[in-house]
């Protein structure tokens, strides 16, 4: 703990701001635990609770400032790059975007304790149109909540948190089991993936010089191209093949009903 | 997708790097009709 708090009393302020500004811009940092680290900081005179409050507010607010602008400006192309790491890319953005709206603006407030949401929330408020007073408001009031209630977390906890810091050598060997429990875990799940999608990589692909080749001759015909993505139809100026229609991914059954058995089927995404 | 509509007995082909591919190659492009246009909730 007192090596903590040397660490803290040294970079305290720059490492709350840098920690909450990487966490507001969606990189998986531990800010939680920055604030509590700070909050225990502050409970030992160590730093200023004033000051390490505005650093952390600070830092949101400028984090989550610019994600609005990037949702704003790249309309749902940002939404759709933090949806590829989802389970399910395809429908993404349409659940977040229906579950922020339903939930309504005040989902801001609390966004920030949710995984997931918190990355998505900023880009979402941009996105969907909602006016920068009242982002500004709503997050700044989310802000205040995160980084009080974390930073009190903290303050009120530092002789708990001594305690556990002090056991941590002993809890390193155990933190190694887990890891390596994990690894192998990981590595059997990826093995079984592997060999339970097997089969959909012997699917034919044709290179775009051939599909180009084939539209030019007199075969073109009995080909259709069908565009498979979700997230090229959210922006008005979207681009697809010409000629190509679509097919709603998540709409199969009933999409299949209205495609002719007589056409070669060229599928693509992004 | 792809798997899927090749067991509903579909002949399916898959283009290789999509639609960045088929840009770079200088394929013809149009824009998506207004009318596909999935319609998101806003807030304004």
């Amino acid at each position: 703990m007192n090596y903590l708090l040397h660490i803290m009393a040294r970079q305290g302020y720059a490492l709350t701001f840098g920690l909450l500004f990487a966490e507001a811009l969606g990189l998986p940092f531990p800010a939680a635990i920055a604030l509590v680290a700070a909050g225990a900081a502050v409970a030992s005179h160590t730093l200023s609770g004033p000051a390490v409050l505005l650093a952390s507010m600070v830092a949101l607010l400028i984090g989550d400032s610019a994600q609005f602008w990037l949702g704003r400006y790249s309309g749902w192309a940002l939404l759709g790059f933090l949806c590829r790491l989802s389970m399910n890319p395809e429908t993404c953005i349409l659940r977040s975007a229906e579950s922020f709206y339903k939930r309504g603006k005040a989902t801001l407030i609390i966004a920030k304790f949710i995984p997931g949401i918190n990355t998505m929330a900023a880009p979402l408020a941009g996105s969907m149109k909602m006016r920068f007073g009242q982002f500004l408001r709503l997050d700044f009031v989310g802000a205040l909540l995160y980084s009080s209630t974390y930073l009190l977390v903290g303050y009120l906890s530092r002789d708990f948190l001594a305690a556990t810091l002090s056991g941590f050598h002993a809890a390193g060997r155990a933190m190694e089991m887990i890891v390596i429990t994990a690894l192998v875990v990981y590595a059997i799940y990826r093995g079984v993936q592997f060999r339970r999608y097997k089969k959909y990589r012997v699917m034919p692909r044709v290179q775009v010089q051939e599909l180009a080749a084939r539209l030019a001759s007199n075969d073109a015909t009995r080909v259709l191209i069908v565009d498979v993505r979700s997230h090229g139809y959210y922006d008005s100026g979207s681009e697809r093949i010409a000629g190509s229609i679509r097919i709603e991914p998540n709409n199969l059954e009933e999409e299949i009903k209205n495609l002719p058995k007589d056409k070669d089927i060229y599928l693509y995404c992004t | 997708m792809a798997h899927l509509l090749r067991e509903k007995g579909f002949n399916t082909f898959v283009i290789v790097g999509g639609l960045t591919a088929w840009r770079k190659a200088g394929g013809h492009l149009e824009s998506v009709p207004k009318d596909d246009l999935v319609k998101l909730p806003t807030f304004s």
